[in-house]
């Protein structure tokens, strides 16, 4: 055997290492999240969302929803907020400098009066053009400011919330009428404890909306956003599950997550001058506070619900892809000397090295990996036969766990009642093995080319609206 | 190479089992849902006969006794005097109690939890010593549960251990605060007899409930509390006094505006607003001008809600600040 040959069958053998290391961490994550969701449905006769509905001491909560040319959607999505069910929240629109008639929707919508509004300043956010209030619902602000970004718009309405807690909701998303409640039980189980939570975000191409409220819940007819449903399955039923069973959290996605107030203020705000605002957050967080030993907590709701748009074709969704990995990419720079440090706890020592090697890195294993495999086969290191029985095992591994995830939330959630939906649900996870992860971890790598180019920007993509077919502008995506 | 074909081989049968519970959980589960449902609408009409006239229950299957149980249940949560005895009656009746009582007994947390939280649906009051004792339970699910049954049996009684509860963290605050908001007027002089508790934190709670139950009557307990040396307490005799405040009120309450802490400036200016303090207005928009953000606010707000003229007069003027303007724009609308 010549050394090629030797070096190629290692390489291969190290790809299928890789692999059994994702295989093994998912399925304990797999397992935990059997245990936790089994805990909830049971839990489910005795949840007290009326008392919580009913307490004085249910605390309030201020909608942040960031809106960059948004018109297409951003009317139902105030709408939703203002019809959630609780007891004291305020719905901040913060209009960040649109080109389009987002404000004009606004404005006709709801009925808005200028006001001067006095706002903190503890965090530096880019000036108001100026402050308005609906007529119609005294609990509905909207501020009008330059563009800076999303992660300024958010630090903005952080300036004018007026409640203890806040969450971060994006302007395509859609939530149930319950999730304020449901996201806010951790607060009312450990006041002191918790510093953020997050829901679960959906796929809500198919569902049927009106005035801001989901009416049936069917998977998309597109083929790309019925993949990524299942996808989303996996990331969060299981991953964030598993993540929050160790404590080391790292992502409360942009579309729907419930943050202290003043511990955001504490460590600055929204960073700028990233596209992963979110998880640069949630790490700052964990970092500051592990820093300081404070006893706290970052907790994954499983069952409040944030629907959202996802892309229906391949440009879109490369362009989010590519966004997400850059975020990813800069966080984890930002924050490297928390890489493998004992002092970071669970956060050091395995979710940024996971994130790093499996997040970041893998899509370069995974492509290199075919590679490589390939050149094994073709010099002999690697019979055929094993190319073919590695194959196969990588590919089931997939598929298992995508039905799994498909099980879990048939097992303990349920919003997909309809057997078609779940029969299609199954046939895209035997699918997906095959082009969609390829073509995933390709623009992941691309992604760090951009990152190496310093490329910035959010990018674009076609926005619908959840509630009416409309041709939209550019605009952004949330992060899974 | 025979292990992988092993480990594909393993890899594709789980998957076939995930498959086949998958099939089989999603048809079991629409059935049962639907079966639910319809007797869940079928009990709807025996329960209300039940509950308004004393029906007798007819026989029925094990299945529609869980429906009507459920039924009961909900309805409970709503009614009050000899229609919640009715509920009661058909439960110790009909066996619900005793299972439940037998849950509570259960090394399963979350059993105990399932049945403490029913118990508070039944209308039974002979549970309350059983839920009170289950405040101590090791598990934190069955201790809300029992806070949350507390509350809704009414049992006054229960206050001061309620609270004790609440300011030990044995129970999360925002149920202890509903469970005590459920008890009513009832509650009211156990309260007045803990505001003057040892513990601050119980004298804090006893007055943000007693200023959300109370009545004018119960004002004098939250001007003394407005002097308490802790400034929690301070601040909640102050939300209290806005609602059961009366013009009595107003000197502590303006003395309460030179308080070193902000948060009890900011409540005590909330209530001068809520009571109408006209004499106090110079001084708020003294605060809306100067002060910091919260208590400023607070000041501006309440010169809005006690007169609204001198709120945009003040506003006009060349050094008024945010607050006033803020408020002198939303006091427009």
């Amino acid at each position: 055997m010549s050394v090629v040959q030797a070096i190629l069958g290692l390489l291969s053998w190290f790809a299928l290492a890789y692999f059994a290391f994702l295989a093994g961490l998912y399925t304990w994550f797999t397992l935990v999240a059997w245990r936790t969701l089994a805990a909830l449905r049971r839990a489910r006769a005795y949840a007290p969302l009326d008392e919580i509905y009913a307490s004085p001491f249910a605390p309030g909560v201020s909608m942040l929803l960031p809106a960059y040319n948004e018109e297409a959607g951003v009317v139902a999505s105030a709408t939703s907020l203002l019809a959630l069910r609780y007891p004291r929240h305020e719905v901040i629109v913060i209009n960040d400098g649109s080109t389009d008639g987002t404000l004009q929707q606004l404005q006709e919508a709801f009925d808005l009066v200028p006001v001067r509004e006095a706002l903190r300043s503890r965090i530096p956010a880019k000036p108001l053009h100026g402050a308005y209030v609906s007529r119609r619902h005294r609990n509905l602000w909207v501020l009008d400011k330059e563009n800076g970004g999303k992660a300024d718009a958010l630090n903005a309405g952080i300036n004018a919330a007026s409640h203890p807690y806040f969450c971060a909701v994006d302007a395509d998303a859609i939530l149930e009428d319950d999730s304020l409640l449901r996201i806010v039980k951790p607060v009312i189980d450990d006041p002191d404890g918790l510093v953020a939570a997050a829901g679960i975000i959906r796929i809500a191409n198919g569902a049927t909306i009106s005035g801001g409220r989901m009416l049936d819940f069917r998977l998309p007819r597109s083929r790309l956003a019925t993949m990524q449903v299942v996808e989303y399955f996996r990331a969060f039923l299981v991953g964030r599950i598993g993540w929050d069973s160790l404590g080391a959290l790292l992502v409360v996605s942009g579309a729907f997550g419930l943050f202290r107030r003043s511990a955001v203020e504490e460590v600055g705000g929204y960073a700028l001058g990233t596209v992963g605002e979110d998880i640069e957050l949630v790490v700052r967080l964990q970092a500051r506070l592990r820093e300081r030993h404070a006893k706290f907590r970052i907790a994954f709701v499983p069952e409040p619900t944030c629907w959202t748009e996802a892309p229906e074709d391949l440009k879109t969704l490369s362009t989010q892809r590519r966004r997400w990995q850059r975020g990813l990419g800069e966080t984890l720079w930002r924050h490297r000397r928390m890489m493998a440090n004992p002092r970071y706890g669970a956060v050091g020592l395995l979710a940024l090295p996971y994130f790093l090697v499996a997040e970041f890195l893998g899509s370069v294993i995974e492509v290199f990996g075919i590679f490589i495999v390939v050149a094994a086969v073709a010099t002999g290191a690697v019979t055929v036969s094993a190319l073919l029985a590695y194959t196969a095992v990588s590919m089931l591994i997939w598929i298992l766990l995508s039905f799994s995830a498909i099980l879990l939330e048939e097992y303990a959630i349920r919003r997909y009642v309809h057997g078609r939906d779940i029969a299609k649900m199954v046939l895209y996870s035997l699918s997906e093995s095959i082009g969609y992860r390829q073509l995933n971890a390709f623009w992941r790598c691309q992604a760090m080319v951009d990152l190496a180019r310093r490329r910035k920007g959010w990018g674009t993509m076609p926005r619908r609206g959840l509630e009416r077919p409309t041709e939209a502008p550019p605009g952004r995506m949330t992060r899974v | 190479m025979s292990l992988m074909v092993a480990v594909s081989a393993c890899f594709m049968a789980l998957s076939f089992a995930l498959l086949t519970t998958l099939a089989l959980r999603h048809a079991v589960l629409g059935r049962r849902d639907q079966h639910t449902a319809d007797a869940e609408r079928r009990m709807r009409p025996l329960a209300i006969g039940l509950m308004e006239d004393g029906d007798p229950v007819p026989d029925l299957s094990q299945a529609d006794q869980r429906a009507l149980a459920t039924v009961m249940g909900r309805y409970s949560r709503k009614v009050s005097g000899g229609t919640s005895e009715r509920i009661g009656g058909y439960f110790r009746e009909g066996g619900g109690l005793a299972a439940e009582l037998e849950g509570m007994r259960s090394r399963r947390a979350w059993r105990r939890a399932a049945a403490a939280y029913a118990l508070g649906d039944m209308a039974c009051p002979e549970v309350v010593p059983m839920l009170a004792a289950a405040l101590e339970d090791r598990n934190d699910e069955v201790r809300a549960a029992a806070v949350r049954s507390l509350g809704r049996l009414r049992d006054p009684t229960v206050t001061e251990t309620l609270v004790e509860s609440l300011v030990a963290h044995r129970v999360p605050r925002g149920m202890a605060g509903a469970a005590l908001l459920q008890l009513g007027s009832d509650a009211v002089p156990e309260l007045r007899r803990i505001a003057a508790h040892e513990d601050a934190a119980v004298r804090q709670v006893a007055m943000t409930v007693l200023g959300l139950v109370g009545d004018s009557g119960d004002a004098d307990v939250a001007l003394v509390a407005l002097r308490d040396p802790a400034a929690d307490v301070r601040a909640a005799a102050a939300r209290a006094l806005a609602r059961i405040g009366t013009g009595s009120a107003e000197p502590a309450l303006r003395e309460a505006l030179g308080d070193p802490e902000h948060f009890v400036r900011a409540h005590a200016a909330r209530a001068l607003g809520a009571i109408g303090a006209y004499t106090a207005v110079p001084r708020l928009v003294e605060i809306a001008r100067t002060d910091r953000f919260k208590p400023a606010r607070a000041a501006a707000q309440a010169v809005a809600a006690i007169d609204p003229e001198t709120l945009v007069a003040e506003a006009a003027g060349p050094d008024a600040g945010a607050h006033l303007h803020e408020a002198a724009d939303l006091a427009l609308i």
